[in-house]
């Protein structure tokens, strides 16, 4: 099983990002662990097949105003956030009624999942939102994901076509 | 209390998906040469071919085929892209999608999706000669 440094560590050393020692440390790697060397294949041909490696996002006002705007959001935000800790009395009355009504309310999302049709079609409430991928074929694999840009999740079948 | 219970497992259950989904599956070629001397290629539409741009590396895609059916919750639709391509896909309701690839008969890949008119399920692949092929799903605005 792969963690999620090595992950970074395999993308980074794909991308040519690594120090000569940590490159051989991935090298090595990929020599002697068959889960590092598929995931290796598997960003190399993501980043064979996608249109472009990096996307240039050019700002539309300086860099410093752009940054400066971030930081007034957050702040703008956490002092909400340190409003709403300070709320008058009147308002925890209300949690005291919205507490027990919100379990109420899980109990009864809790009972239409469980009353879930078995055979899947009819479904009284579908919360599951799993996007599972299953490749069956041994001389192929695949890979999925999704681009925010283009509204679109791609499922990318590999054959292993040379 | 018990109303606010009542109502909210009411509103729930309204959304439980049980529509019928109209679906458009296309079987797209990617190449980055001009367009081949084959008259059963067409140009994708311009909006499918600019996200698929977006994506990918290649320049051009051209429509191989295009089909347009419905499928009710619950059941499934097997349907033929070319000689070699199928794809089945299954409502699952609440606008869940089980689909499901299959190469000269042998299923190649299945996927569960959530999907929506303004989004694209894109299964795609290598082919010959650095082209490309691609089996676009989307959902028809009702």
């Amino acid at each position: 099983m792969i963690n999620h440094e090595t992950e970074l560590k395999l993308q980074a050393y794909l991308d040519g990002e690594l120090s000569p020692g940590e490159a051989k440390t991935v090298a090595d790697l990929l020599r002697r662990d068959a889960g590092a060397q598929a995931l290796y294949q598997e960003l190399r041909i993501a980043k064979s097949l996608l249109a472009e490696n990096e996307l240039d996002r050019k700002l539309p006002e300086s860099r410093e105003f752009y940054w400066s705007k971030i930081r007034r959001q957050i702040e703008r935000e956490e002092s909400t956030l340190a409003d709403g800790l300070t709320e008058p009395a009147a308002f925890r009355w209300w949690t005291r009624f919205l507490a027990p009504a919100g379990v109420l309310a899980g109990l009864a999302i809790l009972v239409a999942v469980t009353l879930r049709s078995p055979n899947g079609g009819g479904t009284i409430l579908a919360l599951d939102d799993s996007h599972e991928i299953e490749t069956p074929l041994e001389e192929t694999s695949s890979f999925s994901f999704r681009s925010e840009a283009a509204a679109m999740t791609v499922v990318w079948v590999d054959s292993h076509r040379e | 209390m018990a109303g606010a219970v009542v109502f909210c497992a009411s509103s729930f259950l309204a959304r439980s998906g049980t529509a019928d989904l109209n679906l458009q599956a296309q079987l797209v070629w990617g190449t980055n040469k001009e367009k081949p001397d084959d008259p059963k290629l067409k140009e994708v539409d311009r909006s499918v071919a600019e996200k698929l741009r977006k994506v990918f590396k290649w320049k051009n895609y051209f429509e191989v085929n295009r089909q347009q059916f419905t499928v009710p919750v619950g059941s499934s639709k097997r349907i033929k892209m070319s000689d070699d391509c199928e794809i089945e896909v299954q409502n699952l309701g609440n606008s869940s999608i089980e689909v499901k690839l299959y190469g000269k008969g042998k299923l190649a890949v299945r996927k569960t999706q959530k999907i929506s008119p303004s989004e694209l399920l894109v299964l795609a692949g290598d082919d010959k000669d650095d082209t490309a092929w691609f089996v676009v799903l989307s959902q028809l605005a009702k």
